[in-house]
């Protein structure tokens, strides 16, 4: 669907299903340079079994207008606008790498809106290379590339993929470069600036499920548990052979993971 | 993994990783025509499109994807449908794109059958096309209509070897709004890579050099994943309610890989060009090494031209590495490692000394394929291109003695006595040098 949120349009997937508030919501966040297809592999399987999606795509990225937001706790702030726009009091709150950074936040900061925390291969904090923040701003088809790159394991690398005929590498890489000029680098820096994750997770109360990538080269394996152990009431899973883009790499582990912790529609 | 792998080493794993149960190496041949459900929930989840696997094998095969996957890393798309031919494969692109009242701009200088479907089966479903030379950039510009859903032509255009400037046609294309489907058949993506340089839709007769052993055949359709099918209301096959799947738009579920899910939910699931898994092996066969023979293809050609030229039996040679090609500088541009490896020549005598010339070769075949190890000769006007009007020949740039050479792997010193004997009998069979 498109809405307005604080005055710029905002596209915002429901899986293909018409969008209930009152039902049992799911705010799925995507991570830096990404869009709502991070969930393309999840979201319409949930939407299609009595869960009420929301996936949006953050300001100047995929098919969402506006600025690009440039740190994590507007984000955050943004998310909470965007619930409250779509009449949304409690949602169960699933995050990918930077949008799990956004999740911690808001339920951190709002913890009224936030019934549960999902964290997708993300971490306390996302510090960025310098080259790599560089490159976002003076070479942004390079550091999509590097991304993409390292953001893979092994079966990334050979192009495999569960969707048959699908290029996963190169379907990152194309999913990125339709974002606005300018919203990978503002998203790269939002993370980069963000320290207070690990703060944020001290005093996250509601129960939270830690979706961890083996390979992860980008919020390592050591980083997520450290993640895990500093939440209050966490599960932690480590899904083996992954790399950082967990959702696209192993769609069915994240999808079997996230349906074992979320509660069941009512 | 520092870096994409490069193109032999995706030529050979892309695609596969070795099964967890047995390990296998080789990429294993999956004949079933189905699968059995975990449940009856994972079965309507894979009817509705929300996971990744198979369900029949008309739709979507496990070996099938190998070779899918491995084109689409070799082509640089976000995914490929591998059909049952090449044919098939422009067929469920303009299936995917055009309803009845649509337009289609094509080059005007192309395989027979392309032409065909163009001008007589889709114009009998509402789809008009205006046909426009290859070489004319602003010639495509003018044809463009509000109405008009794709642009296509063959890179290397087949038999007259018109080479169409990527580049320019395609920022034509994007300016109009309009997707650029391109045949890379001739030029494979070895040579170039239609979507590197704009292009969107990249289709491929498999049958050809990806193969290139001759025993199987097949087609693909890579998705460029680079064309904005949302910018305007033009594509509602792509950005309307799907009749299935709970009338879901694909360009907002699937964005780059709309228009594949198009292909694999209406192309495959209601006509059903599928690739049997069995030619889909020999095909992935042939591929591993294309790298490989594509080096062979280009020296052997290169020596072919120059024997060619210099031949007293020999009219006229044609051939974009040639600098008297009017598309040389343009070919030079594209594609620095070689123009492909087909060449086409006029035998001194017309028709009949060119018959003269094809039945008399001993280690070239006779047949209508291109692209085999093997040479291949054939004479265009009276076979692949016989069912053309004089009025379409003459437009496809076809002449009486036109013989096309896919130039093969063998020994060159061999290919080059068994020609130097067939055209001195053609020479002698309508009179000429002895």
């Amino acid at each position: 669907m498109k809405i307005d949120v604080n005055g710029a349009p905002v596209f915002v997937s429901t899986g293909g299903r018409e969008f209930d508030p009152n039902g049992t919501v799911l705010l799925l966040l995507h991570g830096s340079g990404q869009t709502h297809l991070t969930w393309m592999l999840q979201g319409r399987f949930l939407a299609n079994r009595g869960w009420q999606l929301l996936m949006p795509d953050l300001p100047a990225h995929g098919l969402s207008g506006g600025e690009a937001l440039t740190s994590i706790r507007d984000m955050a702030e943004w998310c909470a606008d965007l619930l409250k726009q779509t009449g949304v009091k409690r949602a169960h709150v699933v995050g990918h790498s930077q949008g799990g950074l956004v999740g911690l936040e808001l339920a951190s900061s709002r913890p009224e809106v936030v019934a549960s925390l999902s964290l997708v291969a993300t971490a306390l904090a996302i510090p960025v290379n310098p080259a790599l923040l560089d490159m976002a701003q003076n070479r942004e088809e390079k550091a999509i590339a590097a991304m993409t790159d390292w953001g893979h394991g092994r079966e990334g690398h050979f192009h495999d993929a569960t969707l048959p005929g699908l290029d996963q590498m190169n379907f990152g890489r194309h999913l990125m470069a339709n974002n606005e000029t300018g919203a990978l680098f503002a998203d790269l820096s939002a993370c980069a600036n963000y320290d207070a994750g690990e703060d944020a997770a001290r005093s996250v109360a509601c129960p939270c499920l830690c979706i961890l990538a083996e390979n992860d080269k980008m919020t390592p394996l050591k980083q997520g548990r450290k993640m895990a152990a500093a939440l209050t009431d966490a599960r932690e899973i480590v899904i083996s052979g992954a790399g950082h883009m967990l959702p696209g790499e192993k769609p069915d582990e994240v999808l079997k993971a996230l349906r074992v912790f979320l509660p069941h529609p009512a | 993994m520092a870096g994409d792998y490069k193109f032999d080493t995706l030529g050979l794993h892309a695609g596969q990783s070795p099964d967890e149960r047995f390990g296998s190496r080789a990429v294993p041949i999956h004949q079933t025509t189905s699968y059995v459900f975990e449940d009856s929930e994972h079965a309507a989840a894979l009817f509705n499109m929300e996971i990744g696997g198979h369900i029949y094998s008309r739709l979507s095969n496990p070996t099938v994807a190998v070779l899918e996957q491995r084109l689409a890393a070799l082509e640089d798309g976000v995914a490929a449908v591998a059909v049952a031919s090449g044919m098939s494969a422009l067929f469920l692109t303009v299936l995917a794109l055009c309803s009845a009242g649509d337009h289609i701009v094509s080059s005007s200088q192309m395989y027979g059958a392309n032409i065909n479907l163009f001008e007589h089966t889709l114009s009998r479903y509402g789809i008009e096309t205006t046909f426009v030379k290859p070489n004319d950039p602003d010639g495509f510009a003018a044809a463009i209509r509000p109405n008009t859903k794709m642009i296509f032509g063959e890179v290397i255009g087949n038999p007259g070897l018109d080479v169409m400037d990527v580049p320019k046609i395609a920022a034509i294309a994007e300016q109009a709004g309009v997707p650029l489907v391109l045949d890379a058949t001739f030029n494979t993506p070895w040579l170039f890579r239609p979507l590197d340089h704009g292009a969107n839709i990249v289709i491929h007769s498999l049958t050809k050099w990806i193969g290139g052993h001759g025993v199987a055949m097949g087609g693909a359709i890579i998705d460029g994943g680079n064309f904005d099918w949302g910018q305007d209301d033009r594509f509602p096959t792509l950005t309307g309610p799907h009749y299935a799947f709970q009338q879901v738009n694909l360009w907002e579920e699937f964005g780059p890989l709309a228009f594949t899910m198009r292909v694999r939910s209406e192309g495959m699931y209601n006509v059903g060009p599928c690739l049997s898994p069995t030619n889909a092996f020999h095909l992935l066969q042939g591929l591993e090494t294309l790298g490989l023979r594509m080096e062979r293809h280009m020296s052997n050609t290169q020596k072919m031209l120059a024997f060619l030229s210099a031949h007293e039996q020999i009219g006229w040679v044609r051939h974009p590495s040639l600098t008297d090609h009017p598309d040389h500088e343009v070919a030079k541009r594209l594609m620095p490692k070689g123009a492909g490896s087909i060449i086409a020549c006029g035998v001194k005598g017309g028709r009949e000394a060119g018959r003269a010339f094809i039945e008399s070769v001993e280690l070239a075949s006779h047949l209508a394929n291109v692209g085999d190890a093997k040479t291949l000769v054939i004479h265009p006007g009276s076979t692949t291109h016989s069912h053309l009007t004089p009025q379409a020949m003459e437009n496809a740039g076809l002449t009486d003695d036109m013989i096309r050479i896919s130039v093969g792997l063998e020994d060159f010193d061999d290919l080059a006595a068994d020609f130097d004997r067939a055209l001195k009998i053609a020479g002698k069979s309508v009179g000429g040098s002895k």
